[in-house]
């Protein structure tokens, strides 16, 4: 769908740090933000932490929130002033007129998976009856708690589609905005480690032991990585016309393949590709930049290299950042607007933090080194599980 | 905004599926509670059908229904999947596995732990690659879908609607009460089919004292209150007993959405 949805502000906090500044650095430092961890059987994997977690004070009136993955929606809400930000944009549309679509997996499962330790579930077999389910394990826990702490009114919901999740939470907004149901719109993703990821990625043999190592020969899986970003999304005229990161287009498909693998002819992925240039009104040869999926499995990353040489996009300069911060699950999407934005601005083709080579067998333009260029059109690819894909076409108008 | 329904599916404790539960839903006092007949998930193969877990099952039956009486070919249909709480049953599992001292997870309830877990179903079972997402706003999911799949119809001409909520396991059922299994479906159109059909207007605006309509009879109040995906209800009456109607849904935040229902004839 076409959108021209001005981006007006945007944050992100990930293992990189807090903020754009921090992933500025990051992004154009080539480093990975990585850690080494193992998993209790000993297995090694690596792991994209955000530090200060166990620090963050949740606001008293939102106390039974209290969970890893509303703390790190709080921490990020509060990077780079946004939820001020957020509330200015009240105070000029009304609480009612701001919207807050969040995408996240995983939710606050982790307290859920700790009270199952905990000896008083042994005894009990069951949870007791005051454990904040509704505040923390819960799908819409992440986009309640935002709404909660920014004040704002409009619609709230939580998508949930694994790894696009922040992806499709734009395509929300933009209709939210389209329909006149809002003026403005939190776009938001939040996931957070947990084991239910951790172990469950482990369980289908998708962890890298090392690192990722995206659209390299040698790739051997993922690191899940944990990261909350937001954007506050509308018109360009609510706030005064301006220049700067526009949403031009959102591609929404399905693989209709199987739960896990990536159509082997790259269909979906596609689909969601061609639906996100046709929104925005582009031509494949108008795209300065892909910021792929790029996980680093076997299959996933080539899957989404055809993709890109079906729909004309091989010439393309394209990377991933998944050896920067990790796989950040459903804030997958919103971490790649956010990295994007961030590169536009600089004009700075981001490389593939983490890969040394390109598989010889690929055909896509990827980057390896970052180095200073223009981006003015990007898309931004995200597949998940249940083959559910979203792309999203970003603009940097000046 | 105007958009038109082209059919619906249901099935819960005594709605076994549209055709019924129409005629059911649209005569005073025919309601009688009772245990929800088995869902079925056409169109899997053997392996994903046994794979495939019993909110996908939901799912796929009240869809498939929706699609049936609408007589649309699944392929081009962007669907929206509505649910408070996914799937409660595989959370179990999957936390009662990672409390154990040697942790071995499955990964088959892995994969079917995602929230979208039945809307990769339903791709896999009819071969659709139009959009799909899926949502949650706790018990005001329904609606939340509903807005959605409505403002979805700006640019789509169709849209399937599938809200569907499961009673949590034991060990969760303290926390999350949901007593009764339940899901509905809508198919909708901001093309006017052919026939009679029923038109919707909506809108999206403050709270005022306009109060969530509640069923009259106490049996199915009791439903629409005991199921998120049973906040239905009231429209899937005004469906049955082909009665305009004014049915609100009160949001997790300070607003509503209004859905004015209208009954067209044949031209």
């Amino acid at each position: 769908m076409g959108t021209g949805l001005a981006i007006h502000r945007y944050t992100v906090t990930s293992a990189f740090g807090r903020g754009l500044a921090a992933h500025r650095a990051g992004l154009m430092s080539g480093r990975s933000g990585l850690s080494a961890h193992a998993l209790a059987d000993g297995s090694p994997c690596a792991i994209g932490r955000v530090a200060g977690l166990e620090d963050v004070a949740m606001p008293a009136s939102l106390a039974r929130y209290d969970c890893r993955n509303n703390r790190l929606a709080l921490l990020a809400l509060e990077a780079d002033g946004f939820a001020e930000s957020v509330a200015a944009a009240i105070r000029i549309l009304g609480a009612g007129g701001v919207g807050v679509v969040v995408g996240t997996s995983t939710s606050g499962i982790g307290a859920t998976e700790a009270a199952y330790r905990a000896p008083a579930f042994a005894e009990r077999g069951a949870l007791a009856a005051d454990f904040p389910y509704r505040e923390t394990h819960n799908v819409f826990s992440c986009g309640d708690f935002c709404r909660r702490y920014l004040g704002a009114k409009g619609p709230a919901l939580v998508v949930s589609t694994a790894c696009s999740s922040s992806a499709k939470a734009f395509g929300v907004a933009a209709r939210l905005i389209a329909s006149g149901t809002c003026r403005a719109v939190v776009v938001g993703g939040v996931d957070s480690l947990c084991d239910t990821t951790l172990y469950g990625f482990h369980s289908l043999g998708l962890l890298s032991p090392t690192g990722p190592r995206p659209f390299s020969a040698d790739r051997d899986g993922i690191a899940i990585g944990e990261a909350g970003g937001f954007a506050l999304v509308g018109p360009a005229d609510v706030f005064g016309a301006r220049g700067g990161l526009y949403l031009a287009g959102v591609g929404d498909s399905a693989d209709a393949y199987h739960m896990t693998a990536p159509h082997p002819e790259a269909r979906g992925a596609c689909a969601a590709i061609a639906a996100a240039l046709g929104g925005a009104g582009w031509r494949p040869e108008d795209v300065d930049y892909v910021h792929l999926h790029g996980t680093g499995t076997l299959h996933n990353d080539a899957a989404e290299d055809l993709g890109l040489a079906h729909m004309g996009l091989a010439a393309a300069p394209a990377s991933s950042t998944k050896g920067a911060v990790g796989h950040t699950l459903g804030a997958a999407g919103i971490c790649g607007a956010a990295l994007v934005g961030l590169a536009m601005d600089a004009g700075y083709l981001p490389g593939t933090a983490n890969t040394g080579a390109r598989d010889p067998s690929f055909h896509s333009n990827l980057l390896l080194s970052g180095r200073p260029g223009a981006i003015r059109r990007a898309l931004v690819n995200t597949f998940g599980f249940g083959g559910s894909n979203c792309t999203l076409a970003l603009e940097w108008r000046p | 905004m105007i958009a038109y329904i082209a059919g619906w599916g249901v099935l819960g404790p005594g709605l076994p599926d549209a055709e019924t539960a129409g005629a059911i839903l649209a005569a005073e006092g025919a309601y009688r509670d009772g245990v929800a007949r088995a869902p079925i998930a056409a169109g899997l193969s053997p392996n994903e059908a046994r794979r495939c877990p019993a909110t996908a099952r939901y799912a796929l039956d009240v869809g498939q229904q929706a699609l049936r009486a609408a007589g649309w070919d699944p392929g081009e249909v962007p669907t929206v999947l509505a649910s408070g709480s996914g799937d409660l049953e595989i959370s179990d599992k999957n936390c009662r596995s990672l409390a154990q001292a040697a942790i071995a997870l499955s990964p088959t309830l892995f994969h079917n732990s995602v929230h979208n877990a039945a809307g990769g179903y339903w791709g896999i079972a009819t071969g659709s690659r139009a959009a799909t997402i899926s949502l949650s706003a706790y018990d005001e999911s329904f609606a939340a879908g509903l807005l959605e799949a409505l403002m979805t119809l700006g640019t789509a001409r169709r849209c399937l609607l599938i809200a569907y909520d499961l009673p949590a396991p034991g060990a969760l059922a303290a926390v999350r009460k949901v007593p009764v299994p339940f899901a509905a479906a809508l198919a909708l159109t901001s093309e006017r089919p052919a026939g009679p059909v029923a038109r919707l207007s909506w809108r999206w605006g403050p709270q005022d004292l306009e109060a969530e309509a509640p069923m009259a009879e106490p049996a199915l109040e009791a439903l629409r209150a005991a199921n998120p995906a049973a906040r239905s209800l009231p429209l899937l009456q005004a469906l049955s007993a082909r009665q305009p109607r004014t049915v609100s849904w009160t949001y997790p935040a300070d607003g509503a959405l209004r859905v004015a229902v209208a009954f067209e004839e044949s031209r």
